[in-house]
């Protein structure tokens, strides 16, 4: 059935090692093209009927791309309209070896019918295989074994045209050679009808524009010279994060080292973009620097000049030299691999021509340079980018257009780009996923009865905030015994709903959580489940699963145990509701007299935990209310907080940690715990820096002591204070993860911010994928389930967690991105007067927090690029003086907000201060503003009449 | 551990070209040798073995460990230094070693009709000379060919085959060595073919059990595929003595 | 010497079979199903299992009346009494030696069985007890004749005869059993000059022709002191050879192809005939020589 052959491989791994290899080479591989009758007829997707159309050639063909085409030119690739194309089993191999996202890509594509793939397993095929000689460099090899198959199609079927694409001079040589048409993509691209797309699409990789301009960066090193420097010690290999304020600014981190290296300047930076893995040169310890504290945006409009980043350039130069602070600094000689992307953004206007500069909108990203035909209708859209090259004598990367959103400022638009910033997955739920929902109308059977502990009698409600369709946790609280209660909490069983393996199972897993933004959610579950079936609404019976406790009156755990149930919850109240039943003393039906007790036993229960070491943290939260019908954003607001608030959570997290120690005690290998790690000292110096200044000692040694600190740094004349500083601890902190209970020491699953030693999540299976497993897990410790492979397999596990807390933090940006998004809505047209406090003090700013909105703003003292001569900045202090007026981090400010609309893709707050009133700075409250003469150079700002009433910001070009 | 990769392609196809279900390419060999009663050559893949048999034969070094019903089967599995990529530092006598002289000494027992020869003794030594994956299976095979070229009865052959689960999904048969490294846990098992009686079972780590079933049926179908492939070169090596010899001594 | 040392990839090694008879009988295997009927009896090399008849070593049927046997074409010795054996004194017990015959378990000589110095009649005593180890010690040489088969399939020898005894220089060749024919006599003075005793069991001893009818070399003497002249040795060599070279290509050996062996070997040197392309060479000629006797 099939032929043998061993061939023999080398490969270096630290010496020499011999590695010998089986191949064999088959005769059961077919060509795929349906019109061969040689062929046994295979899966294939070529078809007969489809025909590419290219007007230099006659005939329908079929095209057989080489793998620099493939990783060039994806995005082509991505449209529908090149089809019937062979892909070769070496070259999506070399292609899955050079860049995985663009195998994805086009593995999508291939297993996609309509588009006509077809993978030809050339390197098992008895007639394509070629043994590489000695000596061939492995491209030669990789091509030659190319153009074998490609001469084996045309003499297997000689009825049919095949060609050939490839961007390698040679290899079409040769082919030409040997009789193979072959042709670049873009001469192809050019001479097939309706290009225009696929034009803007060609990534500008292989055009060579000779410019005799000079080199705007220095070159980089070869590899080879990169290799040694890395391995002999004098280069260092990092990643790049470029600074989000300062574009002439990036850290590497190298892991060698314990700082990052900071490296700045067009020349230190030199074309490396954000997450690049990069090679750096540190410089001597006398040339080191401090990082600027300047903020700089590149506003560079003309294509190529570069008289303006050299002018910022020595700016940053005059702006440093700190001696405590200065950090290794170094400048980036080459570059190992980049990390480029698919970026969001919009055109940057005023430009003419073919030739566009893209604006991203994640910062810390350059602008592109593209080439497009349809700049005009871009110019209103959102746009995915991607970066192609950045040749040396470029100012800016070359890239090409991929893809519009839609329009700009447009609310779905803007959803959109939050969501695709942010890789959450977002489209609708597929036939097949909807297909494994439960049949309307959905009844309980006998013999669920059967199966689970029938609690329908109990008093059971639900405390949730208004408005919420997704009710997935419900309690009761009753008394038993002497002056015992027992409490329960009950949690819709999802899992019951969606089984592993099925498609909606893999779904939920891929998107992990539901994506909350403002006025839209993306649900992790079709809604038919997270809002009805699952959601445990007042006065329906529903399945749960119930975590029960004994306690005693003072609230501690005389026994635990775990059912599935079937509940049916006599009343849902939002927490104002649930609050105002306990006030009320005229209630006493068990509803009440049960929120009672569980009130009555969450302070104890909470009162503990602070007292065990557990961080109450802050970080400004707001709500935004949505006009219904408009969909436009009425009021920002800071959420309100109850009692009740409180309530539902200690015994959400008691639930969550006696399921923690449960699971983990039957799969102390694969339990799916959350850890949130000690942070590094390091993390917590500028709390204690703060602290110092306001003469307040914060002891971060440990959580228990941190939380006492904080606890006592208030001071009666500044009551937000203590919020403040719990606003910035919270910024010391890392980020809780998910992770499978094998993979780390016990002693690492310690839950730093609520100092439990083990914690999971187990209380939000509607919103959380974390939540499911933890479900399956519990109900196969209590028999109510049986267990499947991947639950307890620890790799499956890890990938798992990983994708959950990357999906999380995603969820997370993307959820603070639309609150940005609609606040500035909101602001839109907006002037207004609000209390804030002084956060950070920089430089040439001040950061201001703005309580009622939790907005963080930036105040300039001074015009961009100059220093103020109004304010003295005192380092040591960290203050500004101003006259008789010294601003300290902390102290509350009295601020104008404003919205600037200037860059539509950035709009930002612009702050004016109002009090204290500094000469010459700040200007008159709003009632009083109207008099004042509004070409008054106040500031750097400028209102330009009173019946606009947005702020422009001043700009110099 | 496994890097995540795909060990099945989505054509199908092995990182060496093979089918899920195709074993590795057999090649063996009857009667390498002289000097012992019986002894085989065996090649599957890249793995190669040498089994050579001694016996049955008096019990040496000290009568007592005779057995007064049946035969002592003594195994010694080796492995060349230069048999693995990177060189060993000693060919036998470590754990591994020890452990897998074992197994195959709990695999041929079950096969080798030893209550024939009391107070005999039976000595197997395989030798590894290249290891690919695989390694015992391979010893098994390559002693059960070197025990029927003994004359040594046995109840029927034994044979070995290894299977895993390949994307932790589909089974697949006789792994090589390059798919243990990637892939996820091996299931070795020895049979006895005609009879499907299995005399011994490892697993390299632990899978759901689930995915048992259809994995040990996989490797019961490659032991059952390699008797079939053993007992043709048998045949064949019967057939060339018999012929050499001009089937003398024979009777009929 | 080492300037002729042939060292070759095994892919390069040649086929040494001489398929010289192309009747094929029929081959079982291990577990193979021989009958399914049970009025037969079980013989060797075969096993009942489920009320079948199955084989259990890899070789070919043999009936005799309602008995199936299953005979391996290589296996340890079986003995039969009567045959001729060369073997080597493994153990030197009470009154008997443990001879190795290759044979599943070792033979016993007993002391009773051998004709001591000093005429058939004599009485065994203690003192012959003791003395022992002076007529026969470890790894000495007998050739002998098997006596008896005991119930657990060993042997016991004797060497009553003359022609039987201690063997003195000469070389030991070991084969398969099985290659070794069945013939009235395993004593071959071959006209060559040298004499063979091709053992039953496998083992063959090649010497310097013994003089005829000198029978008083059987017994306990070794005369090692004698200088066997050149000529001799390479013809026991030669000897040697031509057995592996029959071995090797797994022809039967008795006097005859060994014989025809020698004359086809004379072309090349003793030392020539270790490589394997002059050894199939004298296999095939030997073969063709035997076939043609055969058919004569």
């Amino acid at each position: 059935m099939f032929t043998t052959k061993a061939f023999i491989k080398k490969s270096k791994i630290g010496h020499f090692l011999k590695n010998v290899r089986e191949h064999y080479i088959r005769d059961d591989i077919f060509c795929g093209v349906p019109s061969c009758e040689t062929c046994h007829p295979v899966e294939s997707h070529l078809s007969s009927t489809y025909k590419n159309v290219c007007c230099l050639f006659k005939y329908n063909h079929y095209l057989i791309l080489d793998t620099n085409v493939i990783l060039d030119q994806m995005d082509v690739l991505d449209e529908p309209i090149l089809e019937n194309i062979i892909i070769l089993h070496t070259v999506l191999k070399e292609v899955k070896h050079r860049s995985l996202p663009i195998y994805k890509r086009l593995q999508s594509i291939i297993d996609n019918p309509s588009r006509h793939f077809y993978v030809f397993t050339n390197d098992h095929h008895k007639d394509t295989y070629v043994k590489q000689d000695d000596k061939e460099l492995i491209n030669d090899y990789n091509d030659r074994l190319i153009r074998k198959s490609c001469s084996w199609y045309m003499k297997h079927l000689p009825g049919e045209i095949f060609v050939l694409l490839s961007n390698d001079a040679k290899n079409r040589a040769i082919a030409l050679a040997e009789g193979i048409p072959t042709l670049t993509i873009k001469d192809y691209i050019e001479s097939v009808k309706d290009n225009s797309v696929l034009l803007d699409k060609l990534a500008k990789k292989d055009i060579h524009v000779e410019t005799y301009t000079k080199d705007i960066f220095p070159p980089h090193l070869s590899n080879v010279e990169l290799l040694t420097g890395v391995k002999n010690g004098k280069l260092h290999q990092g990643t790049f994060r470029a600074s989000k304020d300062n574009f002439l600014e990036g850290f590497v981190n190298v892991d060698s080292l314990e700082d990052p290296v900071l490296v700045q300047g067009r020349s230190g930076l030199n074309r490396a973009v954000n997450g690049d893995i990069v090679v750096v040169e540190i410089f001597d310890k006398k040339e080191w620097v401090s990082p600027s504290d300047i903020v700089l945006e590149d506003e560079g409009v003309a294509e190529e000049g570069i008289d303006e980043i050299e002018l910022k350039e020595r700016e940053l130069k005059r702006s440093k030299k700190i001696k405590e602070e200065i950090k290794p600094t170094g400048k980036v000689v080459g570059i190992i691999r980049r990390k480029w992307r698919q970026y969001c953004g919009i055109l940057q206007g005023g430009m003419d021509g073919v030739y566009q500069l893209f604006v991203p909108s994640d910062r810390s990203i350059p602008k592109i340079r593209i080439e497009t035909r349809q700049a005009d209708f871009l110019r209103t859209q959102k746009l995915i980018v991607t970066i192609d090259s950045w040749p040396r004598h470029s100012r800016y990367p070359h890239g090409h257009f991929v893809r519009a959103l839609g329009k700009i400022g447009d609310q779905t638009t803007e959803n959109e780009v939050v969501l695709l910033e942010h890789d959450v997955p977002h489209s609708q739920f597929s036939e097949e996923v909807l297909a494994c929902l439960p049949k309307l109308p959905w009844i309980i059977t006998e013999k669920d009865v059967k199966k689970r502990v029938d609690i329908r009698h109990l008093d059971i409600c639900s405390v949730d905030p208004p408005g919420c369709t997704d009710i997935d946790d419900a309690l009761h609280c009753r008394p038993i015994g002497n002056d015992g209660f027992e409490v329960g909490v009950h949690i819709a069983d999802v899992a019951h709903f969606i089984r592993p393996g099925t498609a909606i199972d893999k779904e939920a897993a891929s998107r992990a959580t539901t994506v909350y933004l403002v006025n839209k959610r993306i649900d992790m579950v079709p809604e038919l489940l997270s809002s009805n079936l699952c959601s445990l609404r007042g006065g329906e019976e529903r399945f749960a699963f119930s975590c029960v406790w004994e306690m005693d009156a003072n609230a501690n755990i005389l026994n635990t145990r775990f059912h599935k149930s079937i509940i049916k919850s006599k009343a849902s109240f939002t927490y104002e509701e649930a609050q105002m039943t306990i006030d009320d003393k005229s209630k006493n039906d068990p509803i009440a007299m049960s929120l009672r007790g569980l009130n009555k036993l969450a302070k104890i229960l909470k009162k503990r935990r602070l007292e065990n070491g557990a961080l109450v943290l802050a970080s400004p939260e707001v709500k935004i209310h949505m006009d219904s019908e408009t969909m436009e954003p009425l009021d920002v607001e800071v959420k309100k907080l109850f009692e009740t608030n409180s309530m539902v959570e200690e015994f959400m997290l008691l639930a969550n940690i006696s399921v923690a120690e449960k699971i983990l005690d039957e799969f102390p290998e694969c339990a799916m715990l959350r850890r949130h790690p000690t942070p590094p000292s390091t993390n917590f110096d500028p709390l204690i820096k703060a602290g110092r200044h306001l003469g307040l000692d914060i002891n971060v040694e440990c959580g228990k002591n941190l939380a006492q600190s904080l606890d006592e740094a208030t001071k009666p004349e500044n009551p937000y204070l203590n919020t403040m500083l719990r606003i910035l601890a919270t910024r010391c902190m890392l980020q809780a993860v998910y992770f499978a209970s094998g993979t780390l020491q016990k002693e690492e699953y310690y839950h730093y911010g609520l100092a439990v030693p083990l914690y999971t999540h187990f209380t939000s299976p509607i919103r959380r994928y974390a939540d499911i497993i933890v479900h399956r897990l519990l109900a196969v410790t209590c028999g109510a389930d049986s267990t499947y492979p991947d639950l307890l397999d620890k790799q499956k596990s890890t990938e798992l967690c990983q994708n959950l807390n990357y999906r999380n933090r995603m969820a997370q940006y993307a959820g603070r991105a639309s609150v940005a998004f609609n606040t500035h809505l909101f602001f839109k047209g907006k002037l207004q007067d609000e209390e804030g406090y002084v956060l950070h003090i920089r430089k040439n700013a001040l950061q201001i927090l703005i309580p009622k909105y939790g907005l963080e703003c930036t105040l300039y003292l001074a015009k961009k690029g100059e220093s103020s001569n109004i304010f003295e900045y005192n380092e040591e202090e960290q203050s500004q003086k101003a006259g008789n007026i010294t601003l300290h981090a902390f102290d509350p400010v009295k601020v104008r907000l404003s919205l600037d609309s200037n860059n539509i893709q950035h709009e930002k707050f612009v702050l004016q201060l109002v009090s204290p009133y500094i000469e010459g700075f700040s200007v008159q409250p709003l009632g009083e503003s109207m008099e004042v003469d509004p070409d008054k150079p106040a500031s750097e700002k400028k209102r330009k009449s009173k019946s606009e009433s947005h702020v422009k910001n001043k700009k110099k070009n | 551990m496994s890097k995540n990769k795909e060990l099945i392609s989505k054509i199908g196809l092995r990182l060496d070209g093979r089918r899920a279900n195709e074993l590795r390419r057999i090649r063996c060999k009857l009667g390498v040798f002289t000097e012992p009663d019986g002894s085989a050559y065996i090649e599957q893949g890249l793995t190669k073995v040498l089994a050579a048999v001694y016996g049955p034969h008096e019990v040496r070094g000290g009568r007592s460990k005779a057995q007064h019903n049946s035969a002592i089967i003594n195994c010694q599995f080796s492995m060349a230094v230069f048999s693995t990529t990177e060189r060993k530092k000693r060919p036998r006598g470590d754990r591994k070693s020890t452990e897998l002289s074992m197994h195959l000494q709990q695999a041929l027992e079950a096969a080798i009709k030893s209550e024939l020869y009391p107070f005999c003794q039976i000595d197997v030594y395989v030798e590894v000379l290249h290891a690919d994956g695989g390694i015992y299976p391979a010893c098994v095979n390559a002693a059960t060919l070197a025990l029927i070229d003994a004359g040594i009865p046995l109840k029927e052959y034994v044979c070995a085959c290894t299977a895993s689960l390949a994307n932790n999904d589909i089974p697949m048969l006789d792994i090589s060595h390059q798919e243990e490294v990637l892939g996820g846990p091996t299931l070795t098992v020895a049979a006895l073919p005609m009879s499907g009686k299995i005399v011994l079972m490892e697993m390299s780590q632990r899978f759901h059990l689930d995915h048992l079933d259809k994995v040990l049926e996989k490797a019961l179908q490659g032991c059952k595929d390699i008797k079939e492939i053993l007992d043709n070169a048998v045949r064949l090596h019967v057939t060339d003595i018999g012929s050499s010899t001009g089937w003398a001594n024979t009777k009929h | 010497m080492s300037k002729n040392i042939q060292i070759r990839l095994a892919s390069q090694r040649i086929n040494t079979s001489v398929p010289g008879n192309q009747r094929y009988p029929k081959i079982f295997t291990p577990g193979q199903v021989i009958t399914a009927q049970n009025e037969f009896m079980r013989g060797h090399g075969t096993y009942e299992e489920n009320g079948e008849l199955k084989a259990s070593v890899a070789g070919v049927r043999e009936q005799v009346n309602n008995l199936i046997s299953i005979r391996p074409l290589k296996s340890r010795y079986n003995g039969e009494i009567g045959d001729v054996v060369v073997g080597r004194i493994t153990e030197v017990q009470q009154k008997r030696w443990k001879v190795d015959t290759n044979s599943r378990l070792d033979s016993a000589l007993l002391l009773s069985s051998v004709n001591l110095p000093g005429g058939e009649l004599r009485r065994r005593s203690v003192e012959d007890e003791h003395m022992m180890r002076q007529f026969l010690q470890e790894g000495d040489l007998i050739s002998a004749e098997v006596q008896n088969v005991y119930s657990d399939g060993s042997l016991s020898l004797h060497t009553r005869s003359l022609r039987y005894g201690k063997l003195g220089q000469g070389v030991l060749v070991k084969v398969f059993p099985s290659l070794i024919k069945r013939s009235k006599t395993h004593f071959h003075n071959l006209p060559v000059g040298a004499s063979i005793i091709l053992g039953n069991n496998g083992l063959i001893w090649i010497c310097t022709s013994i003089n005829n009818s000198e029978e008083s070399v059987g017994g306990f003497v070794q005369n090692l002191e004698e200088v066997v002249p050149r000529q001799e040795r390479e013809t026991i060599c030669r000897i040697r050879n031509c057995i592996l070279a029959l071995t090797q290509s797994k022809m039967m050996l008795y006097d005859t192809s060994i014989l025809y062996a020698y004359e086809e070997s004379l072309k090349y040197s003793v030392a020539e005939l270790l490589i394997p392309e002059a050894m199939l060479d004298i296999a095939i000629l030997t073969q063709q020589r035997l076939t043609m006797l055969e058919n004569a």
